[in-house]
């Protein structure tokens, strides 16, 4: 054989499984979503093959009453889940850059350590670390426990089932996942920069806002995204500490395809959920683009 | 003390080592650095030179001594609120801002006004040579070209001193030769004085109003260029500062006038002298010549050459005295044809004026 | 002004100490818990006990519930068996298949390549709800029984990624040099991937298998879509029993689970550090 023949042959060998796999197994479950958000649910649950546009426009308002009723409960959760979304971003955020920014200025071995401290819980299972605030935040759970005991309230307050415990409990998933990036960025900061700002007269709040904030920003943003995504589309977390009261987009798919039975409209919400995820990605990569090197311009 | 912009009082710093135990960077320094001087400190690494300089910046705090700036006590006062500033070694310009931002950052920080803002950075970029570069980012410039921005961000501010730590050791030869002066005029023009930290003594020598050459956390000497060359108090500063000829003896006195003579038994003849103590006297090589023009007022020294090497505008000979002492002697090229007689006989006569033999005391001789 | 300095840095630390405190607080608290003789309150520590391990374990006590509770535990063994094989099979394929694509990519520049990369990332970035339906439609409309087999599968397709990215990392820090002086030496290409870049890479290879073996057990809203009615896995469990109420045995089986992952988790990253 060839010698190009060979690395072919080679490329294919390797390169082969990954591509057939993903191909069925991924990319062709993802078309087959969309194909059927458009379609017309059957009766007695499964698809009709017609093309079928009120699946959007239940969700998105311009239904035809003849097949669907607008319905604006779905927008609200939609726009429910992107806040509930953004206030557990920006709540890992601010739980995570400062420690972050601790440790990744530690003596090496230290660092290490912290490192691992923080990674292992990411390896226990999520399940086990919801069931810990279902535990601590249920009228009988420690914190209730402890207000009561102190006398500061006659009888426990509703702390699980809000949002609030539905962020309390994404945060806590997610810290290791937005702690990463940032310290990523921390650790790769050139520190001359932060003296030449303090000789040229900052003090520490000048030099972290225009200096540390702006060069650390890569790996805020990524940890961001990184925090986002899932949380938007999350059903496990409002699912074990929300209750049934409190629903997000998760909730609602898991709803339609396990209860309702109607795909189509199941699959239609998950577009959404897509959809914002799609439109975040992209303008991140336009971000990565725009940013070029920013390496501190050294010798 | 009005004449002095900064003025250090037994500086002493000393830092931990991992192992255990320290190492003393500064080791109670007494220091005065002048108004609109050009001041070099000057050392081999680890001297403590960079460390002084940071002292004076602030970012390393002394284990006790005070340090007066304009006089200012300003030893408890931290960086940013120093009226000093510094070019770093290593540029340190912000990667994601401009030039224009780089250079007016202390100003922003200052809180000036936009307009008076510009209007001094345009005029700091054009005392620099880059106008018309403000929009520019430092990664798109040429090393040359970041060095001077940075340069321009530490004057703007008007500081009462501006430190410089080895800004250029990157580049290469010709640009330096170029920088150096460009550094000297920008001294005069600013009027403030210049703390420049080099290990290169040529670079050392030939911009300093005064050098002050540090070992070992100690200044050894601080003086004119002039004298440290000429006139080195100890032997460290003799031999750091360009090539040298060391013959440490007694002292021998004659009507004819002094001379050291070595153990081994070489005889160095020098000027007049009181002292009776034993010195090194020091011939730098050039004081050495083949030609001789009157040798009734010059001595001589006998020695076997070992090598000569042509340097373009000098012949180094490299030699040895009948006690096998290694010596080094460069003559200029004119006299070629002495240096090729001495080469192909191996030996040679150096003559040189004693009045030109500087002694340096023995009780200063170690550091 | 250097006072300022000082606090602001022991303010930093106090800080970082909170932090990792709020981590592992929770984790102890469920520990301490778990021992509590009392199922309802937490707060009302009325004895240490381990009947709530015992009875995970199937042995009977003299507490009269145990009847009803004992019934979980076949159906938890059989979770936790599940779980299990399925993880060993995903890792084996997740390995496998993750490793060779690393490879192809280390070694092949080819057109396409910025399209693999982003089509190895997609499974991660995207939110698992959304491949979860995706794949209970596909299975569905294919005819596909949902069991133990599509469980494999549905994981297998972001696993393949993280193996990936452990892999290509271990692969990017190699010394591309060594190959070159292998080959220098006569060893042909495939004695030099076996001599050379293989005995480098298992330490990597290793790293992402114990990756996607974790991932695989922990795996909860993929699984949960694709296992069907009769099919349940440890967390899809715990899951269920969370939903219809808490039972203080859930405690044991979560304090057991931390232990197992600890270990595991430990386990991976010292023989990570120590084979570096």
């Amino acid at each position: 054989m060839t010698r190009v023949g060979r690395r072919i042959a080679e490329l294919s060998i390797l390169l082969g499984p990954v591509t057939l796999f993903l191909a069925v197994f991924f990319l062709g479950p993802l078309i087959i979503m969309m194909i059927y958000s458009w379609l017309a649910p059957g009766l007695y649950g499964g698809v009709e093959w017609q093309f079928y546009p009120h699946n959007f426009g239940r969700i998105l308002g311009f239904a035809d009453p003849a097949f669907e009723e607008f319905d604006p409960v779905y927008l609200s959760i939609f726009f429910r889940s992107l806040k509930i979304a953004l206030i557990t971003t920006f709540c890992t955020l601010l739980v995570c850059y400062p420690a972050a920014f601790q440790i990744a200025r530690l003596p090496d071995r230290w660092k290490a350590f912290c490192l691992f401290l923080i990674t292992l819980p990411f390896f226990t299972s999520l399940i086990v670390r919801l069931f810990i605030w279902v535990l601590i935040l249920r009228p009988t759970g420690i914190i209730n426990g402890l207000f009561l005991w102190t006398g500061l309230i006659g009888k426990p307050i509703e702390l699980i089932y809000t949002d609030g415990a539905i962020i309390i409990g994404m945060v806590y998933i997610f810290i290791p996942f937005m702690f990463m990036p940032i310290y990523a960025s921390v650790e790769k900061l050139d520190w001359s920069l932060v003296r030449a700002s303090q000789d040229l007269g900052a003090n520490g709040f000048n030099t972290f806002l225009r200096i540390i904030l702006p060069l650390t920003m890569p790996g805020i943003i990524g940890g961001m995204i990184i925090v986002f995504i899932p949380a938007l589309g999350n059903f496990i977390v409002p699912a074990v500490l929300g209750g049934a009261k409190v629903l997000m987009m998760g909730n609602l798919i898991e709803q339609q395809f396990l209860y309702a039975r109607n795909w189509p409209f199941g699959a239609a919400l998950a577009m959404l959920v897509m959809t914002a995820v799609l439109v975040l990605l992209w303008f991140y990569v336009r971000y990565e683009m725009r940013r070029g090197g920013d390496a501190a311009v050294t010798r | 003390m009005p004449e002095s912009i900064v003025r250090l009082e037994g500086a002493r710093k000393a830092f931990p080592l991992p192992e255990g135990g320290v190492v003393t960077a500064l080791g109670g320094i007494d220091l005065e650095v002048e108004k609109n001087e050009f001041l070099t400190l000057l050392g081999p690494s680890g001297c403590g030179k960079t460390t002084l300089l940071h002292a004076i910046s602030g970012f390393v705090e002394l284990d006790s001594g005070r340090i007066h700036v304009d006089g200012q006590d300003v030893t408890d006062w931290p960086p940013h609120k120093r009226p000093v500033n510094t070019v770093f070694q290593n540029y340190a310009l912000f990667p994601h801002m401009s030039v224009a931002e780089n250079v007016g950052y202390a100003l922003s920080i200052a809180g000036t006004g936009r307009q008076e803002r510009t209007k001094r950075v345009d005029s700091a970029l054009a005392m620099v040579g880059l106008k018309g570069l403000g929009n520019r980012l430092p990664r798109q410039l040429s090393g040359g070209q970041q060095q001077r921005v940075a340069l321009a961000r530490a004057i703007i501010a008007r500081p009462k001193l501006l430190l410089l730590d080895e800004p250029l050791s990157a580049l290469d030869k010709n640009l330096r030769a170029a920088m150096r002066i460009e550094l000297k005029n920008l001294q005069h023009e600013l009027g403030i004085s210049f703390v420049f930290v080099t290990h290169d003594q040529e670079e050392a020598l030939t911009m300093s109003n005064r050098v002050a050459v540090l070992n070992g956390g100690v200044v050894q000497q601080i003086d004119t260029s002039d004298k440290i060359y000429n006139k080195p108090v100890n032997t460290f500063v003799a031999s750091f500062i360009g090539a040298s000829n060391l013959f440490e003896g007694r002292l021998e006195h004659s009507a004819a006038g002094a001379k050291v003579v070595t153990a081994e038994g070489d005889a160095i003849h020098c000027a007049a002298t009181r002292k009776t103590e034993p010195v090194t006297a020091l011939i730098r090589p050039e004081q050495f010549s083949l030609a001789t023009a009157n040798p009734a007022r010059e001595a001589s020294l006998d020695v076997e050459i070992d090598q000569v090497v042509f340097v373009g505008s000098v012949f180094e000979l490299y030699c040895h005295s009948a006690s096998g002492r290694k010596i080094i002697a460069t003559v200029p090229a004119s006299e070629a044809a002495a240096v090729n007689t001495a080469s192909q006989k191996k030996k040679a006569r150096l003559g040189y004026d004693p009045a030109a033999v500087h002694l340096i005391t023995t009780k200063d001789a170690e550091p | 002004m250097r006072l300022a300095r000082k606090i602001g840095n022991a303010a930093l630390a106090f800080y970082t100490v909170l932090f990792f405190v709020f981590i592992y607080l929770p984790l102890a608290l469920i520990v301490v818990y778990s021992f509590n003789a009392d199922p309802i309150n937490m707060m009302n520590w009325s004895g240490f006990t381990v009947e709530w391990y015992l009875k995970i374990l199937g042995f009977r006590t003299t507490i009269s519930e145990t009847a009803l509770y004992l019934e979980s535990t076949p159906q938890l063994i059989q979770a936790v068996k599940n779980s299990l094989t399925i993880a060993a099979t995903t890792t084996v394929i997740a390995t496998v298949i993750g490793t060779s694509t690393a490879l192809a990519m280390y070694r092949f520049n080819f057109l396409g390549k910025q399209f693999y990369r982003v089509l190895l990332f997609a499974p991660m970035l995207m939110p698992d709800i959304v491949l979860g339906i995706a794949l209970l439609i596909f299975f569905v409309g294919g005819g596909i029984q949902l069991g133990l087999k599509t469980i494999i599968i549905g994981q297998c397709t972001f696993l393949i990624s993280y193996v990936f990215i452990v892999v290509s990392a271990r692969l990017a820090g190699m010394d591309r040099t060594l190959e070159n002086a292998s080959a220098d030496l006569g060893a042909n290409e495939w004695t030099t991937f076996l001599r050379v870049v293989l005995p480098q890479l298992t330490p990597g290879i290793l790293g992402g298998a114990l990756l996607a073996f974790i991932i695989s057990m922990d795996d909860l809203v993929i699984t949960y879509f694709v296992a069907g009615a009769e099919t349940q896995t440890l967390p899809i469990f715990i899951f269920g029993m969370l939903r219809r109420g808490i039972k203080p045995e859930i405690n044991a089986i979560a304090v057991m689970m931390l232990v197992f992952s600890f270990v595991i988790a430990s386990l991976g990253l010292y023989l990570r550090s120590r084979r570096r």
